[in-house]
């Protein structure tokens, strides 16, 4: 047990240096999120006057959407950089060490907490310096960040499992397409009051609604919001079970 | 131990094909020997290294290593395997001391002395002056350096290396030539595939060849050039494998690659 946390933690660094080698395929990942962010609050700032919007701000209603898409963002490079490893065949390396198989799929998962840590914070710090309030405070930034990596390595495991069943870095890249419906079937742009009922209810399956959600309440609403721990068992849930597929894809892989 | 690796009766077939890519290869290796491993393109060699090393599962027969059966105790085996590959595999994010240092973090070896091991490796390869550089930029003979230092950090009992000199030049082969030799010598086990017909006869102590996932034949080099009245192990080789070697380009029984785009 000693050994996988060990094997776990470098590997881990291992990763994590992956983040900024080279610097400049690390810089790009900011600009998106904060173009939607610039253009959504500048765009609907009218839509804050529309009865039962939870707001007067539209800035403040979109600032956990602007987080939330920065961290969606970083779970995209995951995959890719495990289909390099197998393209290069350094993944073989790894698979014929005594290391336990959970460390080196949860070693690439932390590389997408830390990049989520990062891309959320710059983009939080951003969001501050416009003048919007995080509601409950330190501790409710240190929960909202904790359920967003948590989410960020369950979802990372599409481009985990992709990289194992087919070794082809066209394929995994193209799942980052994934993103846009499971954020736009959302309350990332409208609350779900507003919304038409059948959009509506394909909002409330999807479960990337209840971890905007989360974010939203930790920032605009208070602790007694049930989105909170809502959000923190989908995180969860999603994790534990992406994890589980993935490593049965690594056992498929080696068949 | 009796045998640093035995395999008996081993065989591969790939999903949806007809054919077995390793068909029943059996035979033992002892402890210290160098063992050359030699067929045509698509005889079934990188398939039988990729089951002896537990990278790919078969499907019958039993592989031992240092008496430990692959897949029953990988982990046992892991740990006394070292494989350079035919693609190299290096971490190109990394410097060598940082990979040196992961990987001997990986096999969990005491850290007292660990960075006089890697130096010593490292300038066993006459690479140590460049040892903090990037991988990336290392060229071909540098890389193979590389890959044959990282594969000897945990110092295994049996290693594998799949086609270790292809595309060096005469320098840098003769280089890990003398490597081989050397480790040879100090008691290491070693299976080598390779298409260069001399570098088998100058560093193996026995030679088998396989043929359409078939074993042909195996020997000393002198018996086999004995037994099939040849002058030299290439014409062994030529005279045990001569069939059209258009079928093995062809490779009829690989997997349509494109299809693997699509999970199954």
């Amino acid at each position: 047990m000693n050994t996988f946390f060990a094997d776990w933690f470098y590997l881990s660094i291992r990763n994590i240096k992956q983040i900024w080698r080279p610097l400049l395929a690390f810089v790009p990942n900011f600009f998106i999120p904060i173009f939607f962010f610039a253009t959504n609050a500048v765009s609907f700032q009218a839509v804050s006057k529309l009865p039962g919007f939870p707001t007067d701000s539209y800035l403040n209603f979109i600032a956990p959407t602007a987080i939330f898409t920065s961290v969606f963002f970083a779970t995209s490079n995951i995959g890719i950089e495990l289909v390099l490893d197998i393209a290069s065949g350094y993944f073989k390396k790894l698979t014929i060490m005594p290391v336990n198989r959970l460390a080196i799929i949860l070693a690439r998962l932390s590389e997408a907490a830390v990049l989520a840590l990062i891309q959320g914070s710059v983009v939080l710090i951003l969001v501050l310096l416009l003048g919007v309030k995080i509601a409950t405070g330190f501790w409710g930034v240190v929960v909202m960040f904790l359920i967003l990596m948590i989410f960020a390595m369950g979802w990372s495991c599409i481009g985990l499992i992709a990289a194992l069943r087919t070794q082809n870095p066209r394929m995994v890249q193209s799942l980052f397409i994934l993103v846009f419906p499971f954020q736009y079937l959302t309350t990332s742009q409208m609350p779900i009051e507003l919304l038409p009922r059948g959009f509506a209810m394909a909002v409330k399956l999807n479960p990337v609604t209840y971890i905007l959600e989360a974010t939203r309440s930790l920032m605009l609403g208070s602790w007694s919001d049930a989105a909170i721990n809502q959000g923190l068992m989908v995180a969860v849930a999603t994790c534990v079970i992406m994890v589980t597929l993935t490593l049965l894809s690594y056992r498929k892989a080696l068949k | 131990m009796k045998y640093a690796i035995e395999v008996q009766d081993l065989v591969k077939r790939y999903p949806n094909s007809e054919k077995n890519a390793v068909d029943g290869i059996s035979f033992t290796v002892t402890p210290g020997e160098f063992f050359g491993f030699l067929g045509p393109n698509g005889a079934g060699k990188s398939t039988t290294i990729n089951m002896l090393v537990n990278l790919i599962k078969p499907t019958s027969g039993v592989v031992k290593i240092a008496g430990f059966d692959v897949q029953h105790q990988p982990d046992e085996v892991y740990k006394r395997v070292g494989f350079a590959m035919q693609e190299i595999g290096l971490d190109e994010t990394a410097t060598a001391r940082e990979m040196m240092q992961l990987h001997a973090r990986l096999y969990h070896l005491p850290t007292e002395n660990m960075d006089k091991k890697i130096n010593d490796l490292l300038e066993m390869v006459e690479l140590l002056p460049v040892a903090d550089k990037y991988t990336s930029t290392y060229s071909g003979g540098m890389k193979r350096r590389f890959d044959l230092a990282l594969s000897l950090i945990h110092e295994p009992k049996v290693l594998f290396l799949d086609e270790p000199t292809v595309g060096l030049d005469p320098h840098a082969r003769q280089l890990i030539w003398k490597h081989l030799k050397e480790l040879n010598k100090k008691g290491m086990t070693i299976l080598l595939t390779t298409h260069f017909m001399e570098e088998a006869e100058q560093l193996c102590d026995r030679i088998a060849i396989v043929d359409q996932g078939k074993m042909v034949t195996e020997g000393t080099p002198k018996e086999l050039m004995k037994e099939h009245k040849a002058d030299s192990i290439e014409e062994v080789f030529l005279k045990v494998t001569g069939h059209s070697l258009g079928a093995d380009e062809i490779n009829q029984h690989a997997q349509d690659p494109f299809s693997r785009a699509l999970p199954k």
